[in-house]
């Protein structure tokens, strides 16, 4: 392998080199302004989780696993899953081939190393003693046709998203097409540019079959120059685009990654972390199909990818749109491969509205509920307390008091398992939080969870039960309640089964689950439902369960959808639950089961209704 | 005088129409599922403004509608609709072909369970407006304490007005039933407090308003302007209610040993049955669609098919009688066209 040109550099390479450098000016400053945005205390534990090797391993990993080999797509369906990743990891081999080839055969470097690695073959001609380099050669070819299939997918895709498992797809923006075209155009583009040297520079099976075949036109050197310079500017063309695409995603994503890892969580709606995800969106567009705002055509630019969309555009009247339309069921978060948090993004938006006046709850006086409650304190209790007993304080929450049957059911199954138990807001409590929290109005929820917490440190009790998913969730992510257990009554009455405190007669009735959205997604409870209904029944699955249960369109998450666009949802998610045409649909949220039974045919209940009727 | 006319509904929109169609020298036939006449008024006890036993106004009907043919325990299995005329398959395996078909199929009452929140079936002291009329007949209900009866409520607008019930109208006959069953309760306890949480009090009709005021003045009933939140059940078993006092701006609590839920009037599964089997359409309340609501209430947009009554609507019982009367009339008149 030796230099064709002395100078080892021709025009058309400056296409390429400028998008380049370009793409690498914006992504590095792009980079810094996102680590700086990032609160203080968050931004050291960045730093402190780079250096941690556990994290630093797993952030190798998932960035390998994630950006180039695309694996949630694989479990999701296998022809999405080879289309990204052999775009992604066989264009990854053919630079770091690319790299490897220049840096074997050529010495002295420089400027070069900019270029070199993508346009080597123009600028070599092959001698004898390279037949050493044909495993590259291969490998290079290889690789290339590995893009060629992917690419040759995405074209496909484009006009039967069906075969690939995906129903709607996005629509693309303008740029987002001027990079689609620019990068459809550079492989085949670089397969003929190739083609044309491959009897120059050397080649493999694919450039070197190619310039036998179409010896006329291909061995014709005067029609080299334009192919390299068509594959050069369809470069520079991707790479200037991308920063204003979608294809932005591909260099924050290997940021998002570790600040994922490290456990950063959104704190401004705009900037850091909230940022890196809306960047990282490829628009890809499986939470269209997620959204079970979807069965109404009109919401579906309603969907996280519009949204992420219109924060890059700062189109504020849309974003508050789509923020406020949205049930919060956190299915797009469940569904998306590049961990995009959907309903936590749409909470940050929402928190930066200002009101001009709003409630205000500092004057709620607590001490009589604390002093209500405190029969678990030493001395207050004149029953004798025995040590392997609960010291359980049950909040049925608001939800829960417009459902009584729950309440009483619940009440029943603690009496029959003989635990200790006192009802903490059994007269009218203070609301738990969440709904405030979902509005965005994370002052006043947190002013509600101080007042509780109050309450519950006082009660002198070791297990907080409640029944209702959408508490059981700012329990668990925003109250801190050192010593105290807090536990949904669906892990309460399994643990009350499997210890044998409570006995569950079987019957023949064939339940289906639905998974609360705050309960399943939200605190990732699937199992312990399930296996408390086994006991009372035939338990059978809705097509659609678990991460991809779909919400009962009741939820309080929504700020603006109304009662009339909410019945097509429901309607929808109960038919997805009757699919095994089951005898009774069973729920562990009161509001769903409240939504559900407006539009069931069958029976709605509660799995506390169903046990205690169930049990003795 | 050979003309079948077929009414299906034996309330007393039907049983009024046909008495009256017999005036005409018609011979209608009324077909009923239950095993009586008089649907929903015969199992009322008194009715606004003047008290008039129910019971009265049911029996004068029956008799005067008596010389039709009357089926009983009766429903359609299927309708087929030939050239100028229907074929309606009964249940006992009569066939009847005519060409005039009557809807007086009424409304239902509000599955008061549907509104979990405030406890029916859950709790022992919450009735409906109905469970109530029954006691006023038989005297026979647990639920209503012989005495000391301290402390009564009526909720008002139970699945009226009520999106989140699938009721969005207005069920038009509950207020003044509230007020006078508040009354006629108060006359039973006088010693008892009677509340009634109400969000707007449609007091159209005639007298209504001097009821409404006599019920204040006269009975003492407390009117509290605000919908009702929650239920809930104490140790020694009364139900606490608690709702907002929406003019004075306060939340209010009260105990009580009797709550009554003034269920409203939704449309009748068995009017949507007979909709889907003569193809008439239904409106977006899901009662039947008239042809106009203004000018023709009581004419389907078909031919030949006419309504009466709450078919089409909540109605009161002298709207009901007077629709049925109209009715009535243009059957006579549409088969004096057809000659």
């Amino acid at each position: 392998m030796r230099e064709r040109f002395l100078t080892g550099y021709n025009d058309f390479v400056l296409p390429f080199v400028c998008g380049m450098l370009f793409v690498l000016a914006y992504c590095l400053i792009g980079m810094i302004r996102i680590i700086m945005q990032l609160p203080g205390e968050d931004r050291k534990r960045f730093f402190i989780s780079l250096v941690t090797p556990k994290t630093l391993v797993k952030n190798i990993k998932d960035i390998f696993l994630k950006c180039l080999i695309h694996v949630d797509l694989w479990k999701r369906n296998k022809l999405l899953g080879y289309m990204h990743s052999s775009i992604a990891f066989g264009w990854f081999m053919l630079i770091l081939v690319g790299h490897i080839e220049v840096f074997l055969y050529t010495s002295n470097l420089g400027a070069k190393a900019l270029y070199y690695p993508i346009f080597f073959r123009y600028f070599v001609a092959e001698t004898e003693s390279t037949m050493k380099g044909s495993l590259i050669f291969f490998l290079m070819d290889f690789f290339l046709l590995v893009v060629l299939s992917g690419i040759a997918l995405a074209i496909i895709k484009r006009v039967r998203s069906r075969l690939f498992g995906m129903r709607r797809t996005t629509n693309p923006s303008f740029t987002d097409l001027i990079g689609l075209y620019s990068l459809w155009s550079i492989f085949p583009l670089r397969l003929l540019a190739e083609s044309f040297t491959a009897d120059i520079s050397g080649g493999s099976f694919l450039t070197k079959s190619l310039n036998y075949v179409f010896t006329e036109f291909l061995s014709n050197h005067a029609n080299m120059l334009p192919a390299w310079w068509a594959y050069s500017c369809a470069l520079g063309i991707f790479f200037f685009v991308l920063p204003f695409s979608r294809y932005m995603h591909i260099p924050t994503e290997i940021l998002l990654i570790p600040l994922r890892n490290a456990g950063i969580r959104i704190v401004n709606a705009r900037k850091g972390l909230a940022k890196a995800q809306v960047y990282s969106c490829p628009s890809c567009g499986l939470c269209i199909d997620a959204c079970p705002m979807g069965v109404l055509k009109g919401n579906i630019r309603d969907t996280t990818v519009y949204l992420n969309r219109q924060i890059r555009r700062n189109n504020e009247s849309r974003i508050e749109e789509i923020s406020d339309k949205c049930l919060l069921c956190g299915k797009c978060t469940a569904v998306c491969p590049v961990g995009v948090e959907g309903d936590k993004l749409r909470i940050a938006q929402r928190s930066i509205r200002r009101y001009n006046f709003g409630p205000d709850y500092s004057n709620i006086d607590v001490q009589n509920e604390v002093r209500r409650c405190n029969k678990f304190v030493n001395g207050n209790n004149n029953s004798v307390s025995r040590p392997d007993s609960h010291k359980l304080l049950y909040f049925a929450g608001c939800m829960t008091a417009l459902t009584p049957a729950i309440m009483q059911a619940t009440e029943s199954i603690l009496k029959k398992s003989g635990t200790e138990y006192e009802v903490m807001d059994r007269d009218g409590g203070i609301c738990c939080g969440r709904p405030m929290f979902m509005a965005g109005r994370l002052e006043e929820a947190r002013e509600m969870v101080r007042k509780n917490t109050e309450i519950i440190l006082g009660s002198g009790a070791d297990t907080l039960l409640l029944s209702c998913p959408i508490c059981y969730r700012i329990f668990r992510e925003e109250y801190s309640l050192p010593g105290i257990r807090v536990i949904h009554h669906t892990e309460f009455m399994n643990e009350l089964i499997s210890e044998g405190k409570l006995k569950v007669r079987k019957g023949s009735t064939r339940y289906v689950f639905h998974d609360p959205c705050e309960l399943g997604r939200g605190c990732g409870v699937y199992e312990q439902p399930r296996s408390v209904l086994s006991a009372a029944g035939e338990l059978v699955e809705a097509a659609k369960n678990r991460r991809e249960s779909i919400c009962c369109g009741g939820s309080l998450g929504s700020l603006t959808l109304g009662f009339d666009k909410r019945k097509a949802m429901t309607e929808n998610a109960v038919a997805n639950l009757m699919s095994e045409s089951p005898d009774e649909i069973v729920t562990a949220c009161p509001l769903c089961q409240a939504t559900f039974g407006r539009y069931s045919e069958i029976p709605v209940e509660d799995i506390a209704t169903v046990i205690d009727r169930n049990s003795k | 005088m050979k003309e079948n006319i077929v009414i299906i509904g034996g309330g007393i929109a039907g049983m009024e129409a046909a008495s009256q169609l017999l005036d005409l020298g018609y011979k209608p036939i009324i077909i009923e599922k239950s095993d009586h006449l008089g649907g929903h008024v015969a199992e009322w006890n008194c009715l606004f403004p003047d008290m008039t036993p129910a019971g009265d106004v049911v029996k004068n009907l029956v008799t005067r509608s008596a010389g039709a043919n009357i089926f009983l325990n009766t429903e359609i299995s299927f309708v087929n609709k030939l050239k100028d005329s229907y074929n309606i398959m009964l249940s006992n395996g009569i066939s009847i072909i005519t060409k005039i078909i009557l809807v007086t199929t009424g409304f239902s009452l509000f599955d008061a369970s549907k509104k979990e929140e405030y406890g029916y079936g859950i709790y022992d002291q919450v009735i409906t407006n109905k469970d109530l009329e029954h006691w006023f007949n038989t005297g026979d209900d647990k639920r209503v304490g012989d005495c000391g009866m301290n402390a009564v409520g009526f909720v008002h607008c139970v699945g009226s007005r009520d999106e989140k019930a699938r009721n969005s109208q207005c069920s038009k006959v509950c207020c003044i039933t509230a007020v006078k069953q508040a009354i006629e309760i108060k006359q039973k306890f006088p010693e008892a407090m009677v509340y009634c949480f109400y969000m707007d009090l449609r007091m159209f009709g005639k007298k209504y308003e001097d009821f409404y005021i006599s019920a204040q003045r006269d009975y003492g009933i407390r009117f509290i302007r605000g919908r009702v939140s929650e239920v809930s059940e104490n140790i020694d078993g009364k139900v606490i209610v608690k709702a907002e006092d929406t003019l004075s701006g306060k939340p209010v609590k009260v105990t009580l040993d009797l709550l009554v839920l003034m269920a409203g009037m939704v449309c009748c599964k068995d009017s949507t049955k007979v909709a889907n089997m003569i193809s008439l359409p239904v409106d977006s309340d899901g009662f039947l669609k008239s042809r106009d609501n203004v000018t023709g209430i009581i004419e389907a947009p078909k031919e030949g098919i006419f309504y009466a009554g709450a078919c089409t609507g909540p109605k009161t019982v002298p709207e009901t009688l007077a629709e049925a009367r109209a009715a009535a009339l243009n059957v006579h008149l549409y088969i004096n066209r057809m000659k």
